[in-house]
């Protein structure tokens, strides 16, 4: 409300926000890279949803550094995938420790990570609302 | 007996020197930080200086990677040999991108974006640090 013209996601504030997606895509994909190659026996269930979030956070690098319309829509269902996902696998890890043995990027709500995987999706969804294109007028 | 003891001591000797170089990328990427927020609070874009930091830091975390790899082709194994490849990977492309991403839209926020990947580099550093134990003190 405060922006009077729609603004592209990858400006200003959203460079660092881009910047943050892009450590975690890294982080998360060679984590599940290294999980997947080395000891996908020991708990399937939980490197393949690393591997999942890794997949998340490269979309929502992609999309929200491009900022077009179209990769805006992308990173709204990519980032609400991810809040979804972090709750969930934070709470599972916390039910069901044996399935979740070695860390991923979501266990226990992104402890290993200083909480920033629980934290990144929201500013990620308020980030975009303030961005939103308000006028259609074109 | 003796022959253990050659072999153990070699590589706890290498470990002390991939530690004092690690040590001086975590000050490194310290500074950086500080440099990054304080220009972003000055609401200036990085000077010429700190962008020349930035590639001296990543000079050193070259060095540390190329020393740490000869290393590891030498037969040293840390605790976790894969998550170790994947952080020495890890901590050299993540300046380079974030030098390209700061500067292609030079405001602020351009410091805030150094200041997230040198905190990643000091943080993949610190882990790296951690895995880069002799086996004989695991």
């Amino acid at each position: 409300m405060s922006d009077p013209q729609p603004r592209p996601t990858n400006s200003g504030p959203g460079r660092v926000l881009v910047a943050v997606y892009g450590v975690f895509a890294l982080a998360a994909c060679s984590r599940a890279t290294v999980q997947l190659a080395t000891k996908f026996t020991e708990a399937p269930l939980a490197y393949v949803l690393s591997a999942v979030a890794g997949v998340i956070y490269v979309v929502a690098t992609v999309t929200l550094a491009r900022g077009t319309q179209t990769s805006r829509r992308v990173a709204l269902a990519a980032i609400l995938i991810e809040a979804v996902g972090v709750l969930a696998v934070g709470t599972a890890s916390l039910l069901d420790p044996e399935a979740f043995p070695s860390a991923t990027v979501w266990s226990t709500y992104g402890i290993g990570y200083g909480f920033v995987p629980l934290v990144l999706p929201f500013v990620g969804l308020a980030w975009l609302y303030r961005t939103r294109p308000r006028a259609y007028a074109s | 007996m003796s022959v253990c003891q050659v072999s153990v001591r070699t590589p706890v000797r290498l470990g002390l020197v991939i530690s004092w170089l690690a040590y001086t990328v975590v000050v490194l990427c310290g500074v950086a930080i500080i440099w990054g927020l304080i220009t972003a609070a000055a609401d200036k874009p990085p000077g010429k200086a700190q962008l020349v930091f930035a590639a001296f830091l990543e000079l050193v975390v070259i060095v540390q990677t190329v020393i740490a790899s000869a290393e590891l082709a030498l037969g040293f194994r840390p605790a976790e040999f894969a998550t170790t490849i994947g952080y020495l990977i890890g901590i050299v492309i993540l300046i380079p991108v974030a030098w390209f991403w700061a500067n292609s839209e030079r405001t602020r926020f351009s410091g805030v974006v150094l200041a997230v990947a040198a905190l990643a580099v000091l943080g993949m550093t610190l882990r790296l640090l951690m895995l880069w134990i002799p086996p004989v003190l695991r």
